[in-house]
């Protein structure tokens, strides 16, 4: 029996752009909200115009990166620097039941919706400000992204090999798992408390707080022992050795872990020779020691060797490892991904059937989004002035003609 | 930790507790802890099934003090609050003692190889006989079914396999992975809200719901645009790709170490309008070239022309200064630019602190206090808060148990 989406009959109205809010908003829709994205044609989503594009052709409908971040919305553009725009939104909030900006700190109370306006307006109404230093604080209007928040967190620093430059992610991580994750787990909450209560509330989160959750161990060694954790490549504590080794082929590579002896004198059949095959190295004290001589050696015996079938030979031997997969791999060849159907194609206008992220779990009782692909800008502006502002056909126009839709 | 540890941050204001009456029986492990942490910093009750030896994570480095064996500052960070039970999930009668909890409990939290629960009597479909609006959570490296369900890994190889570890590092090093087990806490985040959206609706219907999260296809949500660039263009992204995508992105050498900067903005933004003002107001020789109109376009952002055009006007103005002074130039203007900041600097950040983000723990018994990260998150009505102490193995038995709670209620002469 197929039940319902967990959030049907959620509607959110979203002022969220570029990386962090879009994929929070992405969420919600996927879990089944009806998720209203408020645009601007003067002042654009900028991920509309950010590479990769449909045909190489630059346009607002054809961004391969906001497609994904953006799919299953509507699209309402609205000025609402006019009044009558302003006017517009604030009547689509009356009927909303979340509010979603990522917007510096402030801005939505300069444009008049602030959460002090919002609130008389629609006092259970949840409100969710993720802006990249918080709504407060002596740095609060400092503009941010992703990669600067990786930055500014020391994930930047920490994720480098030992006298390397500091290396980071090599995107702007922090806004497609920390904060999309952390601002859904809140507003799921509020949700909840609103049930319970009929109570809405503001939620302010800091970008850089989300990220900065998920970095504690450092953090404290160094506030508890004073120790300064230091840039490690793929090391970690309690494994060795740990790391990756090139393999045939242009930039491939395989990633192996091992944890325990055991793992250790499997790898070492696996993988065959003698070079290996010192009795210092059976003891993880050993292999740690003569880390760096032990890489040496085992780069030896992967770096002729194919990394899909030396991947399928070390884990018939139960040794973690993994092929470094790029987006060629993952989107074609991936066999567990296929068999998940993790990457969902969506027919889009312009664009036509293109790939989206599916969501990384299940539910056993419904099929989850993504099901709709990303809106065209304006796409429903006149079916959501008809169907929810109560607009007749000539009153959207004659706001059309004055500028208001757009 | 135990009764040791005084939380001086524990001070709560008059708000609710947004999860308050959710039970979450979490077995222990490092796929589902931080999922664990978010329930119960938020209100929820988390009892945390660990085995007799106690949770692999209580013997996780770094430690308080200089030896292993002491207090894990992992396991202190994520079990905040929970109530821990030892059950020996071999032994039948301990398998019923946690048939007890689920059967109370409205998320059950486990990470096990796929088909371990189901050995144990503890499978979705005996758990649903027993509570039929139960939400069944199971978090695995490659999800529950399929050709990779048995295969072995940690965090460096499901970096690998999904994705991002393909991305991170520079050309010319090999792929570096992210600080932290990022690929175990986005598992751990996604589990968070699939099984938090569940409970919303089985509280209004009564129903629950068996879910699956995969480790690989959590990381596969931080590709940024490399499946779509593949999809659409056929171009495989590369390392180092974000610093070679336009002008004005990268590390960038400074007087006490470096800034990281997107001086552009990411896609076609008014940023360099910005940027122009602030450079002409320090009076950077070069400046002007920056008006010129080809800067306004994305496609002129990208060629190796501009990205040395803005080279050798940013940089030498760069290193003169330290990261602070381009930090608060950059805020004045408006520019996306923070330094490359260490764990320490973080601790002593003014921004930080003026907000209360770090957490006080006073460790009595290993005589450091200490600070933590603290609220991802500040809701109005129902603050976050840090539960509590992290637990001592099998701490809550008596109050978890039938036999316990029979006592219990004989003390209380019912």
């Amino acid at each position: 029996m197929m039940s319902e989406l967990p959030l049907a009959g959620i509607r959110v109205a979203d002022f969220c752009w570029i990386g962090a809010g879009a994929y929070t908003t992405r969420l919600l829709a996927d879990l089944g909200a009806e998720v209203i994205k408020i645009e601007s044609t003067v002042h654009l989503d900028s991920l509309r115009l950010a590479p990769p594009f449909k045909d190489n052709d630059r346009g607002v409908n054809r961004s391969g990166y906001f497609a994904d971040r953006n799919s299953g919305k509507s699209s309402f553009t609205v000025n609402i620097k006019t009044e009558e725009g302003l006017n517009l939104v604030k009547e689509l909030i009356a009927q909303s039941d979340i509010v979603t900006n990522n917007f510096s700190a402030g801005t939505m109370d300069r444009v008049g919706l602030g959460y002090d306006t919002l609130r008389h307006i629609n006092p259970a109404i949840i409100f969710l400000g993720m802006s990249t230093h918080g709504s407060d604080g002596p740095e609060s209007r400092a503009l941010g992204y992703g990669a600067t928040i990786t930055a500014i967190t020391s994930l930047m620093y920490l994720t480098a090999f030992p006298d390397g430059l500091p290396a980071g992610t090599g995107t702007n991580y922090p806004d497609h798992i920390p904060n999309p994750c952390h601002a859904v787990f809140a507003v799921l909450a509020a949700l909840r408390h609103r049930r319970r209560t009929g109570k809405g509330q503001s939620i302010d989160i800091a970008q850089t707080e989300t990220m900065l959750a998920l970095m504690a161990p450092g953090l404290m060694d160094c506030s508890a022992n004073g120790r300064e954790v230091q840039p490690s490549g793929n090391q970690l504590p309690g494994s060795s050795p740990r790391g990756v080794y090139p393999c045939a082929g242009d930039d491939r590579w395989i990633a192996i872990s091992i944890q325990t002896d055991l793992q250790w004198a499997a790898l070492i059949d696996c993988l065959g020779g003698t070079a290996l095959r010192q009795p210092d190295w059976a003891s993880h004290a050993g292999r740690v020691r003569d880390c760096a001589q032990i890489q040496s050696e085992i780069t030896k015996l992967t770096i002729g060797r194919d990394a899909g079938a030396l991947f399928e030979a070390l884990q018939s031997c139960a040794i973690p490892s993994g092929i470094v997969q790029n987006a060629q791999d993952l989107v074609d060849l991936d066999p567990q991904l296929d068999h998940r159907g993790h990457w969902k194609r969506l027919g889009h206008k312009e664009m036509g059937r293109t790939v989206y992220n599916g969501l990384p779990f299940k539910y056993a009782s419904v099929e989850l989004g993504p099901n709709r692909p990303a809106p065209l800008l304006g796409e429903h502006t006149e079916q959501i002035c008809r169907n929810l502002l109560g607009l007749g056909a000539g009153e959207v126009e004659a706001l059309k003609g004055r500028g208001v839709l757009s | 930790m135990g009764k040791g540890e005084k939380m001086a941050g524990d001070c709560r204001p008059n708000g609710q507790l947004a999860l308050g009456g959710i039970t979450v029986v979490e077995f222990a492990g490092p796929l589902g802890s931080y999922c664990g942490k978010m329930f119960s910093d938020l209100g929820a009750e988390v009892i945390l099934v660990e085995p007799p030896e106690g949770a692999g994570m209580r013997r996780k480095a770094p430690f308080v003090g200089a030896k292993a064996g002491q207090k894990s500052l992992p396991f202190i960070y994520e079990n905040g609050g929970k109530k821990s039970i030892a059950l020996d999930l071999e032994d039948s009668g301990d398998r019923k003692e946690a048939m007890h909890l689920v059967e109370r409990a409205d998320l059950l939290l486990e990470s096990f190889r796929p088909g371990v629960m189901a050995q144990y009597g503890l499978g979705y479909d005996r758990a649903k006989e027993r509570n039929s609006s139960l939400v069944y959570m199971s978090i695995s490296l490659f999800g529950q079914d399929g050709p990779y369900a048995a295969f072995e890994g940690d965090d460096l190889t499901l970096m690998a396999m999904g994705g991002m570890l393909y991305l991170a590092g520079y050309p010319d090093t090999p792929p570096v992975v992210a600080y932290g087990e990022q690929a175990f806490g986005a598992a751990s985040q996604f589990a968070a809200i699939a099984a938090l959206a569940a409970i919303l609706r089985a509280e209004a219907t009564g129903h629950g719901e068996r879910i699956d999260v995969s480790v690989q296809e959590a990381v596969t949500m931080g590709l940024e645009n490399a499946a779509q660039l593949y999809d659409l263009t056929g171009r495989v992204r590369r390392r180092g790709a974000l610093a070679a995508a336009q002008a004005g992105i990268g590390m960038i050498p400074c007087k006490d170490g470096y800034v990281f900067a997107l001086a552009f903005g990411v896609g076609e933004t008014g940023q360099r309008q910005n940027l122009v003002k602030w450079l002409t107001a320090e009076g950077v020789p070069g400046v002007e070239a920056l008006q010129e109109e080809c800067w306004a376009r994305a496609e002129f952002l990208s060629t190796d022309a501009a990205k040395q055009k803005f080279d050798s006007i940013f940089r030498p103005f760069a290193r003169e200064r330290t990261r602070d002074e381009l930090y608060v130039g950059a805020q004045r203007y408006r520019i996306a630019l923070a330094p490359v900041n260490t764990p320490a600097d973080v601790l002593r950040s003014i921004q930080l602190h003026s907000r209360g983000f770090f957490v006080d723990s006073n460790m009595v018994e290993a005589g450091v206090p200490f600070q933590m990260p603290g609220a991802p998150y500040k809701l109005g009505e129902t603050p976050w808060r840090r539960a509590g102490p992290a637990p001592d193995l099998d701490e809550h038995r008596t109050e978890l148990t039938d036999i316990g709670g029979r006592a219990a209620a004989a003390d209380r002469g019912e």
